[in-house]
């Protein structure tokens, strides 16, 4: 097991597309942290820095990179069907549920890292930001830590469901389109219009354990443990699944 | 026919052909895979002994690659079983060090160094990393290791899909069409490897749909077709039974074949009214026939090569001269 997750790692190493996902995901957290700072308080935007949802939103805005790492995960597998490569995969270990556990456990690893350099990249810009507003922040607080923190968690889990997600569904680009399409429109409008289905959804539990204040969404221990339950939901079904397909 | 074995040249020849009685190193036992309705392997058996070159012949469509993905677990057969060095492919413990497989030349990631690709094998094989510079100088890729394989040619991946089978210096060797894209210098290098290999007491496998290319590597030939298995033989047997003959129509075959046997020429009845007479020439035939008495119709001397022989194995036909031939 041990010398497959650092095969999944070698492979991820060995191709450029990691680097450019991993790019995308850390320049999207400066964007969004500014974009957050800046319309805090303002019509349209978050509530008042002062306040501490306004913190955590600030804090929250920075894992929006995520959802790269939901990319990530989908690509680890979807990538290898899609350039045949699953099949010297299956030769080298023909116990499949070992390579997807490796996977997931790569994929995760690589979403931590990504979700702990932007985690600093937040607060490096948001810590001297907000002092120069005279609003200064306790990095080991609720508001802040907890925030942080969750955010590195989702963005592990959100490892998992892509590993699942690539599983159940054959085509890559198809995988990647689905799952950007429920994350991005059809949870976004639950999570706002209809948030008694949306706090119960993958996204919701996310949110929640992200620390994004919202009033439909669940508590953050209660968002941690849907959340959780999704990531090993998605990835059962799509070892399932992979252990039963033909691969020709 | 005496030209296919003058082919099999020098060290070629010292190997023994069918080891019959050696160990097996395949073992496939009634394998099927449908696919909807269509059966692409039908209760297909064949084996592979140890130390021996086996061609899996068959046309395009046959199902070989379906039955190589079989043995290989990699597709799961509909009934049947297959093993590899005595056990099926998925418990086999560190599968790259008893069976070396090359089923494909495009499963590369266009993006990936060459060497890299060796070295993600070799990591999730638990082998040395070193192994990927010595395989890649073994199929002669070591100058281009480096290079993004999107820039490979077919041959170059074709040879790199061989490193990467060569890896954990498996006892057994599979290839699937690994002539494919090859030039002749490369098919050369390729017979020269696989029969080194076997030489070595290991077992190579290779499919191909072209029986003249590997005609002289093989010591075994398995041909199927329509995922049946048309014949099992050494290779020394097939060439046998396609010795130049001459084929005769005549309303008295039998009394024929008496005749031509009496002058110790070898004739089979291939239907009730006509007869193979094989290893001789229309002048003899004709003169054992008017000295008998025997009336006759028609008459054409047939001389096949292998590769017509494997033509007419494997493509269904109506054609009396060919149906005759065959048997």
């Amino acid at each position: 097991m041990k010398n497959l997750i650092h095969a999944e790692l070698l492979k991820l190493r060995t191709t450029r597309m990691i680097y450019g996902l991993a790019l995308a995901a850390l320049a999207f957290v400066p964007l969004s942290v500014a974009g957050a700072i800046i319309s805090a308080g303002k019509s349209g935007g978050g509530p008042a820095l002062g306040t501490g949802e306004g913190i955590r939103g600030v804090m929250s805005a920075g894992s929006s990179g995520i959802l790269t790492v939901l990319i990530i995960g989908i690509l680890i597998i979807a990538g290898e069907f899609r350039h045949g490569t699953v099949t010297s995969t299956f030769l080298v270990s023909p116990k499949r549920g070992k390579v997807v556990g490796a996977k997931i456990v790569a994929a995760g690893l690589v979403g931590t890292g990504i979700a702990i350099v932007a985690a600093v990249l937040t607060l490096a810009i948001s810590v001297p930001w907000l002092a120069s507003k005279h609003i200064h922040l306790h990095i080991l607080s609720h508001n802040v830590g907890m925030v942080l923190l969750g955010g590195i968690a989702a963005t592990a889990i959100y490892a998992a469901v892509g590993v699942g997600v690539g599983s159940l569904i054959r085509n890559q680009t198809a995988a990647v389109v689905v799952a950007l399409g429920w994350v991005l429109v059809a949870e976004s409008l639950l999570i706002s219009f209809a948030h008694e289905i949306g706090r119960w959804t993958p996204g919701g539990g996310a949110a929640a354990l992200d620390g994004v204040s919202h009033h439909g969404l669940l508590p953050m221990w209660g968002g941690a443990v849907l959340f959780v339950a999704y990531g090993l939901l998605f990835a059962a079904g799509g070892t399932r699944f992979i252990m039963r397909r033909d691969v020709s | 026919m005496g030209e296919g074995r003058t082919c099999l040249n020098g060290e070629a020849m010292a190997t023994p052909p069918a080891h019959s009685g050696v160990m097996t190193s395949i073992q496939i036992n009634g394998l099927t895979k449908r696919f909807g309705n269509v059966v692409a392997v039908d209760n297909l058996s064949f084996e592979v002994a140890q130390g021996s070159v086996t061609g899996f012949l068959g046309p395009n469509g046959a199902g070989k690659t379906t039955t190589l993905r079989m043995l290989l677990g990699l597709i799961a057969p509909t009934t049947g079983s297959s093993t590899i060095t005595g056990k099926p492919y998925q418990e086999l413990v560190d599968p790259f060090r008893h069976v070396g497989a090359v089923l494909e030349s495009t499963s590369f990631h266009p993006g990936r160094r060459a060497r890299d690709h060796l070295r993600v094998l070799c990591t999730a094989a638990g082998l040395p990393l070193t192994r990927a510079d010595e395989v890649l100088d073994e199929v002669g890729l070591s100058e281009v290791g480096d290079r993004r394989v999107k820039g490979f040619s077919l041959g170059m991946r074709q040879r790199l899909g061989l490193a990467a089978a060569l890896l954990g210096e498996p006892e057994v060797l599979i290839l699937d069409e690994p002539a494919n894209g090859l030039d002749p210098e490369g098919v050369h290098w390729l017979r020269n490897f696989l029969r080194f290999y076997a030489d070595q007491g290991r077992s190579v496998l290779v499919s191909s749909h072209l029986l003249a290319e590997i005609a002289q590597t093989v010591d075994n030939v398995v041909i199927i077709a329509k995922g049946r298995l048309v014949i099992q033989s050494s290779l020394a047997d097939l060439t046998d039974r396609t010795k130049p003959g001459v084929w005769v129509r005549t309303p008295q075959a039998q009394a024929l074949r008496d005749a031509l046997a009496a002058k110790g020429i070898a004739a089979e009845l291939t239907t009730a009214e006509t007869v193979m007479a094989l290893e001789t020439t229309t002048e003899d035939v004709g003169i054992v026939a008017a000295g008998a008495g025997v009336v006759i119709f028609e008459m054409t001397s047939k001389h096949f090569d292998l590769e017509e022989y494997f033509l007419e194995l494997t493509t269904p036909t109506t054609d009396p001269i060919n149906e005759g031939a065959l048997r």
